[in-house]
């Protein structure tokens, strides 16, 4: 606790002094006006356009040819021209894993801007195709501070879903949604209460994933925000009521595994180079998810 | 230790702003309070504070406080409070007990917290920590399922006032990440004004605003929520 109260100490004190001294990454000084107003496009914008985006290529579903694949799951990459060890170490497993698998980067994939270059050198993404087994949320890195367009132009879509199934029967439904700022938003949350409602029932397991974790458990990472307490209840409360299995999230950069009204909300650790303790996960989709966590190498 | 001296030390400004305390021992009261909220979750919504002032003596007081909301959520909130005439103001321990059954949702949301506190005529700050447990009402003893609990949290308050403290108005700036009816993760804060007027010896007007943004260490705020109120206070 000790330790605890002097983090939070330290991180309030730090918030203070943050007005006269800011540098924040390798490539860009800290600006503080991101505490303060929208640092470009809001949710709602970006959920119309990414809602436009999935209605011009369609729905995904990955036939996986059987009923058990697997899942290599990431988190928290940020990603510099000069820091990016662990992604490319992740892109690297999972290319070379057997068949059938999908990719999810749970956000933060780059950490400011200039560098969704580089993410795109790593992820390959011009060799890949709307069916490719890559999928990605945005975290806050990925999109303050006007990177919204950037992120748009690579992935085109913030809010969307897909499936999977074995060639003759659906498994698994998938949905991806957009909590870079910590908000949800009215029309993001109406679509997905209209989403689980039209298909949960139809599917094996119902994951959901998104950036921003739901609770502060410990003092792991010291500044990453939740969802508002009011936005907390009632999403938690949605999952539960239409049985989705499952919420994967980053954002902490530490590990939590929690049961709460029925839904396993896990979050990852990070793959970040300056991380202690980094680590990505695989879930073993059968009948059951069992998530296996695998620390990377020493760098 | 080295960490949390930065952090007095940037306190003590504050401090230079104390003048004479001058508030002397409040009296019993009780405050019935209207409120239009609204937020991107709940949306519209109307609140119902009632709150009781009970100064036992000198050094102890207790409020108790009860919030209906039209968005079906309830709260009640006990806060015990010793305190001690210092020089130049008043240093008090907050503790703080609230329940909030969100029946929206069937949660039940418990936080109890402790603080330390100096309040002066210009300026009040409180820093303490509190826990919160979260927990389902349709729980099952047997189930697998668990109650969320978030151990650690840091909560804080930092109110500057316009005027002394026994002045018959008074509008007052807070920046903090709890108020009355909620108690809010420690990097969720709450902007607030609040301003009251002494109609005669019994009768005070209250009236209030907060702001609540999120996302503001995502770096990228944005508004999730705002508050207005008012009310009176009869004070015996």
């Amino acid at each position: 606790m000790r330790h605890y109260i002097a983090k939070s100490l330290f991180a309030l004190c730090s918030l203070s002094i943050a007005f006269v001294f800011t540098a924040c990454s390798e490539d860009f000084p800290l600006d503080l006006a991101g505490m303060f107003s929208p640092q470009g496009e809001t949710i709602d914008t970006r959920f119309a356009q990414s809602m436009s985006y999935n209605d011009s290529v369609g729905e995904i579903h990955l036939n996986m040819q059987q009923d058990n694949y697997t899942i290599y799951l990431c988190s928290d990459s940020h990603i510099t021209r000069t820091r990016h060890a662990l992604l490319s170490y992740f892109i690297q497993q999972y290319e070379a894993a057997a068949s059938p698998k999908l990719a999810i980067h749970l956000g933060d994939l780059i950490d400011a801007q200039k560098n969704y270059a580089c993410a795109d050198s790593i992820l390959n993404l011009g060799g890949r195709s709307i069916n490719d087994t890559l999928f990605i949320t945005p975290g806050n890195h990925d999109i303050y501070y006007w990177q919204w367009p950037l992120y748009r132009e690579l992935f085109g879509t913030s809010v969307y879903w897909f499936d999977t199934n074995n060639g003759t029967q659906k498994l698994d439904l998938f949905i991806c949604l957009d909590s870079a700022e910590g908000e949800l938003g009215q029309q993001q949350m109406t679509w997905l209460r209209n989403l689980l409602e039209a298909k949960a029932k139809e599917y094996r397991h119902v994951i959901v994933f998104s950036h921003t974790h739901m609770w502060k458990l410990d003092a792991s990472q010291e500044t990453t925000s939740n969802m508002a307490l009011e936005a907390t209840y009632e999403f938690t409360s949605m999952l539960a009521k239409y049985g989705v299995d499952y919420y994967w999230s980053g954002h902490q950069h530490a590990r939590q595994n929690v049961l709460y009204k029925g839904v396993r909300y896990i979050v990852l650790d990070a793959t970040k180079d300056t991380e202690r303790h980094p680590s990505y996960a695989i879930a073993h989709m059968s009948d059951h998810v069992d998530i296996e966590f695998v620390p990377y190498p020493e760098q | 230790m080295r960490k949390l001296l930065i952090f007095l030390i940037t306190l003590c400004p504050l401090a230079l702003l104390a003048g004479n305390p001058g508030f002397g021992n409040r009296r019993y009261a009780l405050t019935v309070m209207g409120e239009y909220s609204y937020n991107r979750t709940w949306s519209h919504h109307g609140n119902l504070d009632v709150q009781a002032l009970l100064p036992f003596n000198p050094h102890f007081e207790m409020e108790a406080k009860l919030q209906a909301s039209t968005a079906n959520v309830y709260t009640g909130a006990v806060q015990l409070r010793p305190k001690f005439e210092m020089p130049t103001g008043e240093l008090f321990i907050e503790t703080d007990i609230m329940y909030k059954a969100v029946a929206r949702n069937r949660v039940g949301d418990i936080t109890a917290g402790l603080g330390l506190g100096y309040r002066m005529d210009y300026v009040s700050v409180m820093l303490g920590v509190f826990s919160r447990v979260m927990d389902d009402w349709d729980r099952d003893w047997h189930s697998e399922d668990t109650y969320v609990v978030e151990p650690f949290n840091l909560m804080y308050r930092l109110e500057v006032f316009c005027r002394p403290q026994d002045n018959p108005w008074n509008l007052s700036f807070c920046f903090s990440n709890m108020d009355d009816f909620q108690m809010e993760r420690m990097w969720q804060p709450l902007f607030m004004v609040g301003a009251y007027y002494d109609i005669n010896d019994h009768w005070r007007l209250n009236f209030g605003a907060q702001c609540k943004p999120t996302g503001m260490f995502h770096l990228d705020a944005t508004f999730y929520g705002a508050t207005a109120r008012t009310g009176f206070t009869y004070k015996f």
